[in-house]
C-alpha cells in the first residue's frame, strides 16, 4: 500500500438514477444480471469477487492439505499434481495456504471498513446536519486524520498496541473513517436544502427522523461506490502491514505475511511468492472494477465515460 | 483572495502539526516499553537506567515532556534519537534527500508517462491502445507495491542482471559533492555523467514501483478529463475552423482537461512521501520511510514524531500549493 492512491471525494450529489429506481422494483437478482450484462468488466468483477468471497467462507474447509502443519521433507517443492501451487519453506501446501488466507486478508478488510463506515457516517452526518460549531470541530478533527501519513500512523498504532491482526485492523480503521465522514457530510449538506427534506420538516418530523429516514438513505449510492473501491485498498493495506510484521503473525496464512516469508527464498521458489501476490492482486482488481462499474451503473451521467 | 486562502491554511497547518505531534506523542507513550531501558541497553544496571531516565527527562510527567519536546520543535530541534544516539536533525538531513529524490522521480515517471497515455487513450477511444492503457491503470491501482517490487527484483536483478537491487549507489562508489543533496542532480552539476547514470539506474526500479499507482491515477484523470472536454462545443468549433487534429487536442482540449489532474498530482506527491516505507525497505533505500519504520520498531519516539511532523507539513503545504495553482489556472474558481 505504499502510494495508496486516493482522490479526495468530491461532495457532489449523485442523483438516484432511473436505473436504480427501476432496479428497486425488479429485485436484486434481476439487477445483478442487468449489471453484469452492461459490460464484460462488470462480469469479470463479479466473478472475481464471488470467487474470493467463496474462499473467505469455505477456503479453510476445502483446502486440500493442512495450511499450518509443517512437513520439512516437502520443503520448497515445485508445483506438481499433488501440490498445485508448490510448497513453502516449511513444506506446507501453498494452495491450501492461499485458500485459507482469504479469510484473513479479505475478511479483515471488510471488518475494518464496516467500523470505519459507522464512525464516518455518524461524524459526517452530525457535522453536516448540525452545522456551526459542531461541524467546525468534527471536520477539523477529520482533516487532522487525513493529514496523517497513513502508513506511518498505522505503523505507530500497530507497534504501540502490539503486533497482531487485530491491532492492524484498529490502525487501519483510524485511517479510513475520515474519508467517509467527509463524503457523508458533503452529501448531507447538499441534501438538507432539498425540497423533500423541507417537506418532511414542515410535516413535523423530528430532526432525528429527518436525518435518519429522509437524508441518510439518499447518501447510500456514493458511499457504496467508495466502500467497494476501499475494500481493495484495505486488503492491500492489511497485507502491507502484515508484510512488515505488524499485522498477522506466522503461522497465520495471511497473504501479506506469506509474501514476507517467501522473500528470503523467492530466488529458488518462484511459486511461493507468486501465488499469494496473485491472489492479492486479483482480489483488488475485482473490487476496483466493481467500484468503477457501480459508479457508472448508479450514475447514468458518467455511463458513457465508462471507466 | 489567494492571500486569504494562504492565511487560513497557515492556521490550519499549525493546528495539524500540533494535532499530529500530540497524537504521535501519546501513541508512543502508551507503548509497553521503557525508553530509558532501551537507551541503556539490556545489560545496564538499574542505577544506570535511573540516571538515563533523569538525564533525558523521562521521569517528568507526560505533559511536561511533551511541552519540552515541542519547545524544541519550534526551534527546529527534534531532540536526540534514542536508538542512534544522534540528534534527529542529523538523521533527517541524511535520510530526507533520498526520499525526496525517490518521490520526485516516481512523480516524474507518473506524469511523463501518464499524461500522454491518458490523452492518446481518450483520442483513440476503444482502440487497442485504449484497452492496454486501461488495463495498466487498473493494475496500477491493484498490484501490491511490495509484491511488484520483489517480482521486479527477481526478474530484472536476479534473472537478467539489468538493474541493481537496491541502495542509492553501489557500495564503494563515492557520492557526488553535496550541492542540492539529490545524487542525480549533484552528479550532473559536478560534471560526472557516469555517476549520474549509475544513480539513475539505482533509482529506476524503486521509482517505477512507487510511481506505478500514481501513473494509474494520472492516466485515469487525464483520460476522463479529455473525454469530457472533447465532447464539448468549442472543440467542434475548433475542428470546424479546419484546425489540425494535433492543434485541437493539444492547444484546445489538453489545457482544460489537465486541471483536475493538477489536483491529483499534488495530492499524490504528499501521499508518496509518506507511502515510500515499503518500497524503501525492499530496495534498502536510505530514506525517511525506512528510518521511521526502524524508529517505530525501536520505540524511538523522538524520531517517529519528527518524521510524522515533516510528512504532515509537506502534505499540507503541497495541498496549499495545489489550491493556489488551481485558483490561478481556472478563473472560474472562487476561494471560499
Amino acid at each position: 500500500m505504499t502510494a495508496e492512491p486516493r482522490v479526495t471525494p468530491e461532495p457532489q450529489l449523485l442523483p438516484l438514477g432511473l436505473t436504480e429506481r427501476a432496479a428497486r422494483r425488479r429485485g436484486p437478482l434481476v439487477t445483478l444480471v442487468d449489471f453484469a450484462r452492461q459490460s464484460p468488466l462488470n462480469l469479470l468483477a463479479l466473478g472475481l469477487i464471488a470467487l474470493f468471497v467463496f474462499l473467505v467462507v469455505f477456503g479453510g474447509t476445502l483446502a486440500p492439505h493442512d495450511p499450518i502443519k509443517p512437513n520439512i521433507q516437502l520443503k520448497l517443492h515445485a508445483p506438481s499434481s499433488t501440490y498445485w501451487f508448490g510448497t513453502d519453506e516449511l513444506g506446507r501446501d501453498v494452495l491450501s495456504r492461499v485458500m485459507s488466507g482469504a479469510k484473513y486478508s479479505l475478511g479483515v478488510a471488510v471488518i475494518i471498513l464496516s467500523i470505519a463506515l459507522v464512525i464516518g457516517v455518524v461524524v459526517g452526518a452530525l457535522a453536516g446536519y448540525l452545522g456551526g460549531l459542531a461541524d467546525e470541530v468534527l471536520m477539523r478533527l477529520t482533516d487532522l486524520f487525513l493529514a496523517f501519513p497513513a502508513l506511518i500512523l498505522a505503523m505507530a498504532i500497530a507497534a504501540a498496541l502490539g503486533r497482531s491482526l487485530q491491532t492492524a485492523a484498529i490502525a487501519l480503521t483510524a485511517i479510513y473513517w475520515p474519508w467517509y465522514a467527509r463524503l457523508v457530510r458533503g452529501q448531507v449538506l447538499a441534501l438538507k436544502e432539498r425540497e423533500f427534506v423541507e417537506a418532511a420538516r414542515a410535516l413535523g418530523a423530528s430532526p432525528g427522523r429527518v436525518l435518519l429516514r429522509h437524508i441518510l438513505p439518499n447518501t447510500t449510492a456514493p458511499v457504496i461506490v467508495q466502500l467497494t473501491i476501499d475494500v481493495g485498498y484495505a486488503v492491500l493495506a492489511t497485507a502491507g502491514l502484515s508484510f512488515l510484521g505488524l499485522g498477522a503473525q506466522p503461522p497465520t496464512p495471511e497473504w501479506g505475511s506469506m509474501i514476507a516469508g517467501a522473500r528470503t527464498v523467492f530466488r529458488e521458489a518462484w511459486w511461493y511468492i507468486s501465488f499469494p501476490g496473485l491472489a492479492l492482486t486479483l482480489t483488488v482488481v475485482g473490487f476496483n472494477l466493481l467500484g468503477d462499474g457501480l459508479r457508472d451503473y448508479i450514475d447514468p451521467r458518467t455511463r458513457r465515460r465508462a471507466w | 483572495m489567494v492571500l486569504h486562502l494562504i492565511v487560513r491554511r497557515l492556521f490550519f497547518l499549525v493546528f495539524v502539526l500540533l494535532g499530529l505531534s500530540l497524537i504521535t506523542f501519546t501513541l508512543s507513550h502508551v507503548v509497553p516499553s521503557d525508553p530509558a531501558r532501551t537507551i541503556a541497553g539490556p545489560r545496564a544496571s538499574p542505577e544506570a537506567v535511573e540516571k538515563i531516565r533523569k538525564d533525558y527527562g523521562l521521569d517528568r510527567p507526560l505533559h511536561e515532556q511533551y511541552i519540552r519536546y515541542m519547545a524544541g520543535v519550534i526551534r527546529l530541534d527534534f531532540g536526540e534519537s534514542l536508538s542512534s544516539r544522534r540528534p534527529v536533525n542529523q538523521d533527517l538531513k541524511r535520510y530526507l534527500p533520498a526520499t525526496v529524490e525517490l518521490t520526485l522521480y516516481a512523480m516524474l515517471f507518473a506524469v511523463v508517462a501518464g499524461i500522454p497515455l491518458g490523452v492518446l487513450s481518450a483520442v483513440k477511444r476503444n482502440s487497442l491502445l485504449d484497452g492496454i492503457t486501461r488495463t495498466i491503470s487498473v493494475l496500477g491501482l491493484s498490484i501490491p507495491s511490495f509484491w511488484l517490487a520483489l517480482m521486479l527484483q527477481f526478474v530484472l536483478f536476479a534473472q537478467l542482471g539489468l538493474l541493481p537491487d537496491g541502495q542509492r549507489l553501489p557500495i564503494g562508489v563515492k557520492e557526488p559533492p553535496t550541492i542540492t543533496t539529490l545524487y542525480t542532480v549533484d552528479a550532473l552539476l559536478s560534471g560526472q555523467f557516469g555517476l549520474f547514470l549509475t544513480a539513475l539506474k539505482h533509482l529506476a526500479m524503486p521509482a517505477f514501483v512507487l510511481g506505478f499507482g500514481s501513473l494509474a491515477i494520472v492516466t485515469r484523470m487525464v483520460r476522463s478529463g479529455m473525454l469530457e472536454v472533447l465532447g464539448q462545443d468549442y472543440i467542434r468549433t475548433a475542428r470546424a475552423k479546419g484546425l489540425e487534429q494535433k492543434t485541437v487536442v493539444i492547444r484546445h482540449a489538453l489545457k482544460n482537461a489537465l486541471l483536475p489532474a493538477v489536483t491529483v498530482i499534488g495530492l499524490q506527491i504528499g501521499l508518496l512521501l509518506g507511502g515510500a516505507v515499503l518500497v524503501e525497505i525492499i530496495f534498502s533505500w536510505p530514506g525517511i520511510g525506512r528510518y521511521a519504520f526502524t524508529a517505530i520498531q525501536n520505540f524511538d519516539y523522538n524520531a517517529v514524531i519528527s518524521v510524522t511532523l515533516i510528512i504532515g507539513f509537506a502534505y499540507v503545504t503541497v495541498n496549499l500549493l495545489v489550491d493556489i495553482a488551481y485558483v490561478l489556472l481556472d478563473p472560474r474558481i472562487r476561494v471560499t
